[in-house]
């Protein structure tokens, strides 16, 4: 698929950006396990943190190929800072779907500006794949107003964010509401020393009593997990698949970079056959999956049924090849590539992550597997 | 009503839905998410495929189960949306 003139310019800028504001300082961060707050406003000042929502919300309205684009280069620089964007756009766009019009008012703009940050609270302790099986509780409290009880784990973002857009049950109903990190009763407990996405700033997230108005229910009860937050997960998985994207990007540029050039007597490495082997895989994975990513955002921008199977096929394509990539790209390096001051290492970490995130590997296979069958009727009539 | 419209309404989601899953013949009256036939994304899918082909935007208020549990409330639901269900 093409690029329209507007968004090859788009995605040169966005690797411009990426180049000067996150690539020189991604091992740091990955070091220190924490973004800069000067690479967050960077975000904000472009307009990159709401750029897929409609202007009248504070956002650029750009299409989600464009959005896509700059999530690619933002990965290929630094998987946790393509996390940012990606949790942003996940509770952007499902308050952009599912939003009463004082909830845009309200939310959005704040996001769509960066002025506000925001994390989707659905994992928890015991509930990672199965959502079915959330702990998370609302009561009835006075009134309306709803008391929240329950944690929530692995929640990228969760460090910095200004909201939460929270799953748990109502007598048994799956229910969505935002949490504003103020509330009392709310409690943020940063998780550290993960192998990957090290500055993602992932927390727990405690709540104890937390009261919840009527009027931050996102939805309806018995829709939260059903028609709620697929919509952001749809773009979590989306965002996910072009971060890897980029990862393998990156993987794929180092790899030749060092194959081209390390001397291994009177011969270069890449002009060793299993070398040339592992390339050229890397390589055709790259194209493989700018295909599936391209498509995956268009399907999107058409509205089109299919566009959530095309996300679960991207997601699930670019992170396998990015941990492919990224152990031939340490392989490739040989002993420099095992070290930390070597780029190679730190993809080779965040790779596994994308695994794990937005559906593990698994998850997808058993979801497109079931739709893959599920299409023999096409066959039939 | 035109018999025309409703027929052709249920047929268009009649087609997707056969579609998107393994059944090889759907009652109108099925209630799709208590059969267990479809996925956890069937959904969203069925939303946006009535959003997209129906021109039809589906907000808050019409999170109810009774508008998409089966082919019929799904075809009654897109009548009603466009003014052609009294």
């Amino acid at each position: 698929m093409q690029l329209t003139a507007e968004q090859a310019a788009r995605y040169q800028e966005f690797k411009a950006f990426a180049n000067d504001h996150i690539e020189p300082f991604a091992a740091e961060w990955d070091r220190d396990q924490q973004l800069s707050d000067g690479m967050i406003a960077a975000l904000a000042e472009r307009g990159y943190l709401g750029c897929i929502l409609p202007q009248e919300c504070g956002g650029k309205g750009w299409d989600t190929v464009t959005h896509g684009l700059l999530v690619e280069a933002l990965g290929r620089a630094s998987s946790s800072a393509a996390l940012f964007l990606t949790v942003q756009t996940m509770v952007t766009t499902t308050l952009l779907k599912w939003g009463t019009a004082d909830q845009k008012s309200k939310w959005l703009r704040p996001l769509a500006t960066g002025k506000m940050l925001g994390a989707f609270a659905i994992t928890e302790p015991g509930a990672g794949s199965a959502t079915g099986s959330l702990t998370t509780e609302f009561t009835r409290g006075s009134g309306d107003q709803l008391i929240l009880n329950g944690t929530k784990k692995w929640i990228s973002c969760a460090q910095t964010a200004g909201v939460f857009l929270v799953f748990g049950k109502l007598q048994q109903q799956p229910l969505a509401c935002l949490v504003p990190k103020e509330a009392s009763g709310l409690k943020i407990e940063p998780i550290a020393d993960l192998i990957g996405f090290r500055a993602g700033g992932l927390a727990e997230v405690h709540f104890n009593n937390v009261k919840i108005p009527a009027a931050d229910v996102i939805g309806k009860p018995g829709f939260a997990l059903s028609h709620v937050a697929p919509v952001g997960l749809h773009y979590g998985r989306i965002c996910t698949a072009c971060s890897g994207l980029g990862l393998s990007r990156a993987c794929f540029e180092e790899s030749i970079s060092y194959a081209s050039t390390r001397r291994i007597g009177d011969t270069t490495v890449g002009e060793n056959g299993m070398i040339r082997s592992l390339i050229a895989r890397m390589g055709t994975d790259l194209e493989a999956g700018t295909l599936l990513c391209r498509d995956a955002c268009r399907a999107a921008d058409e509205h089109s049924p299919e566009a959530f199977e095309k996300a679960l096929m991207a997601k699930y394509f670019t992170s396998t090849a990015a941990v492919k990539a990224a152990s031939d790209a340490v392989q490739i390096r040989g002993a420099s590539g095992v070290h930390g001051s070597a780029a190679v290492s730190r993809y080779y970490r965040d790779a596994k992550i994308l695994e794990i995130i937005e559906g593990t590997t698994q998850i997808h296979e058993q979801l497109l597997g079931k739709m893959f069958v599920n299409q023999a009727n096409r066959l039939r009539s | 009503m035109s018999a025309d419209q409703n027929a052709k309404v249920k047929q268009a989601l009649r087609q997707f839905i056969l579609n998107s899953v393994n059944v090889s013949d759907l009652k109108d009256d099925d209630n799709l998410f208590e059969s267990g036939i479809v996925n956890s994304l069937f959904a969203v899918q069925l939303l946006t495929f009535i959003e997209k082909t129906f021109r039809i935007e589906v907000g808050v208020d019409d999170l109810a189960i009774d508008n998409f549990k089966s082919l019929n409330a799904a075809t009654d639901f897109v009548l009603r949306q466009n003014g052609l269900l009294g």
